[in-house]
This record gives C-alpha cells, sequence and structure tokens, in this order.
C-alpha cells in the first residue's frame, strides 16, 4: 500500500515545471507590449504592471488580461534610458522587466517596417499609402509572431531531463568528496 | 516556496544568510563520517522533489520533503538542503542566489524543529506511534515553512495576513503528501534501519 501511494506519486511527477516566472517584453509600434507568466504554464492573470523610468519615477500602470499579456502606451515624451517594468505577482513572486533604450516606442525608429522600401505596384488604379500599409503589416507580423515567440519562452525554460540527473550527480559527488576527505581523515587518526 | 530574487528587502536578505551560515557551521560540525551519506540521498531526494506538482486550482505548488531531512539527520539537514537549494538555484531558476539564504533558513530551520519535536516520539516505537509522529513532523515542517516565508514576506513590506493565508492555504496539500510520505518513511525506517534514527540519538545537541 505504502508502496503503491510512492509510486503513484513519482509517476504523477511531472518534472517539466518549476515555479519560475517568465515575463516577456517587445515594443509594438507605439506600444509596449509584454507577458507574464509562470514556467508551469500558468499566466499572471489581472496583475498590475507598474513601469519606471531608469531613475525610479513611476510612469503609469497597466494590468494584465486573462491570458497574461498586457500592453502599455506611454503618454507623453518619454524620459531617455531604459525602463523597468515591474510586476508584484504576490508570495515572494516579482516579475522584472527591462527594456532598452533603443527599444522606446514612438519617437524614430529605424528598426520599425517603416524603413523597409516597400516595392508597391505603381500602377495600382487606387494610391496606396506606404506608411499606412507599414503599419498594418507589422501589426499582422506581430501577432503572427506572438505564438511562436510563446513557445520559444516555454522552451527556452524547460527543465530536460539530462539537468535534473546532471544535479543528482553534482550532489552525490560532492557528498562523495565530503566522504572522502572525512574517511581519510578518519584513517590517519586510527593509524596513528 | 522559493522566494525570487528582488522580493525582498535588504536586511531581510543579510539576517537570512546570517541565520544560514550560522546554521551551516552546527551543521557541518555534526556532519560525522557514517552520516555523509544519508545526507548526501536526502539532499538528492530534496533537490528532485521540487519538480513534483500538485495541482491545486488553476495553480500548483511543488513538494519539498523537508520533514524528512530533518527527521533523519537533524541540523545536518541544513547543508543538505542548502546544498539542494544551490542546485535548484543555478540549475533550474528557482529562487535565486541572493535569497538563497533566506530561502534556506526558511526551509531547513522548520526541517530541524520538526525533525527534533517528532524524533523522540518515533523512536519509541509503535506502529501507530511512528506513523502518527511521521505524519505530524511532514506536515509541520511545510506549515512551519510556510509561517517564515510569510514572515519574509512581511518583514519586506507584503501585507502578513494576506500572504500568509495565501502561502498557508495553497500548501495544505502538500503537508497532506508530504506527512503521508513521511509517516511512511519512518516506519520503513524503524522496520529495516532503525540505526538511521538511533544514529542521530547519539549525536543529539
Amino acid at each position: 500500500m505504502r508502496y503503491l501511494l510512492l509510486s503513484a506519486l513519482l509517476l504523477s511527477a511531472s518534472p517539466a515545471m518549476a515555479h519560475k516566472i517568465i515575463a516577456d517584453l517587445f515594443p509594438a509600434g507605439d506600444a509596449v507590449e509584454g507577458e507574464i507568466g509562470f514556467s508551469s504554464g500558468d499566466m499572471a492573470v489581472d496583475a498590475r504592471v507598474e513601469i519606471y523610468d531608469i531613475s525610479g519615477n513611476k510612469l503609469g500602470e497597466t494590468r494584465t488580461d486573462e491570458d497574461g499579456f498586457f500592453a502599455w502606451t506611454p503618454e507623453g515624451t518619454l524620459p531617455a534610458g531604459p525602463l523597468k517594468f515591474i510586476s508584484d505577482l504576490g508570495a515572494g513572486h516579482v516579475a522584472e522587466m527591462v527594456l532598452p533604450a533603443e527599444d522606446l516606442p514612438g519617437g524614430s525608429l529605424p528598426a520599425t517596417p517603416g524603413a523597409v522600401e516597400l516595392n508597391l505596384d505603381t500602377t495600382s488604379a487606387a494610391p496606396v499609402n506606404a506608411d499606412a500599409l507599414a503599419d498594418v503589416v507589422a501589426a499582422a507580423v506581430r501577432n503572427e509572431l506572438r505564438p511562436i515567440r510563446r513557445e520559444l519562452v516555454q522552451i527556452r525554460e524547460r527543465n530536460r531531463f539530462s539537468t535534473i540527473l546532471g544535479g543528482i550527480g553534482l550532489i552525490f559527488g560532492l557528498f562523495g568528496a565530503f566522504f572522502y576527505f572525512s574517511a581519510s581523515r578518519q584513517l590517519k587518526d586510527a593509524e596513528k | 516556496m522559493h522566494i525570487v530574487d528582488g522580493a525582498l528587502a535588504t536586511p531581510v536578505l543579510i539576517a537570512g544568510a546570517a541565520a544560514t551560515a550560522g546554521g551551516l557551521a552546527i551543521g557541518l560540525r555534526q556532519l560525522t563520517t557514517e552520516r555523509i551519506p544519508t545526507a548526501g540521498v536526502l539532499s538528492a531526494g530534496f533537490f528532485v522533489a521540487s519538480l513534483i506538482h500538485v495541482p491545486i486550482g488553476i495553480s500548483s505548488v511543488h513538494l519539498i520533503m523537508n520533514g524528512i531531512a530533518g527527521l533523519i539527520l537533524g541540523w545536518t539537514a541544513f547543508p543538505a538542503l542548502f546544498i539542494g537549494l544551490l542546485l535548484q538555484a543555478v540549475t533550474f531558476g528557482f529562487g535565486g542566489i541572493t535569497v538563497l539564504g533566506v530561502n534556506a533558513v526558511n526551509i531547513a530551520l522548520p526541517a530541524v524543529l520538526a525533525g527534533v519535536i517528532c524524533r523522540s516520539f518515533i523512536r519509541k516505537g509503535g506502529r501507530n506511534n511512528v506513523l502518527i509522529w511521521g505524519s505530524i513532523c511532514g506536515a509541520l515542517a511545510i506549515a512551519l515553512t510556510t509561517i517564515m516565508v510569510s514572515v519574509s514576506l512581511a518583514l519586506s513590506g507584503e501585507e502578513f495576513n494576506e500572504a500568509a493565508y495565501l502561502v498557508f492555504v495553497s500548501h495544505i496539500p502538500v503537508m497532506v503528501i508530504e506527512g503521508a510520505l513521511t509517516a511512511a518513511a519512518a516506519w520503513l525506517i524503524m522496520q529495516v534501519k532503525p540505526e538511521l534514527f538511533g544514529l542521530s540519538q547519539m549525536k543529539d545537541v
């Protein structure tokens, strides 16, 4: 009976999970989008996210939706330097993300698709606004990439079986070394 | 159960590190040659136990297995659990290096206390006696750990009642499971290898 309980417990183990916070930020045009969740696959639902500048001044706050997703559109001009996004999920879980200065929303962003040369068909009857089109394309690409980005984060955070075995091996090796020194000291004492 | 980097105030971190250093000193002094293999096995067991998740509602908590370590090892549980925590922080990112001291004392001190309280009762033998005190030991270690985690959070500015309630309630399933596991382990040890408890008796503080 006891063994049954023990083996049932061991079988139900899911070694791929951990209570680690996964948080990610990505600039999305004028806004900053991000995602907060746990590596167990649960997302942080309705969590408050506060945004600070480099010197600790609070710039604003937003909340995550039911998928742990949040978006923040800065008002007014942003200070130079990186932004810090902090979300306290309670019970000792704090997510902290830093948005590098070069990724700041708005302003001159050479990396946005606006810089891409668009080969528009100039013979088409209706003139197309290249800027508007670029915005649409950028939004569409962002939406398409979102699930892939999420999966990438999950893969990166997965605890591989080899890591676990490696950890156990390290512990045994360490205690083996302890044992070696301790035993050889004892043998030396016995010889005296 | 593992508090992450950045959640605690600096004085709490320093106090935790100091307490852990003290616990390690006591534990290492008692780490005799005979006990090293046992400490190694329990350290590895603790390292893996955190990967076993108990789903509750939309969230999940993991096993800790500090009660059994305290029961068998006494103060030696401190270095054993510390090494397990260190490797968890390095390999899985559980907790973190700066909070290692706080996490170690939060997990190892309850283990030592629960072990010291329950071991003398278990040593008396008797099936029901061993099973009852074994399960008390497993559950008590977790309960004390949740309280210590709540206190660490409260000292860093979080509302105590709210944090304590959340952490304690979410760990009730863990207490039940670890109580059962510790009772089973204690009973098994009394059957096949009572020296594990007898040995600890001679080295008691």
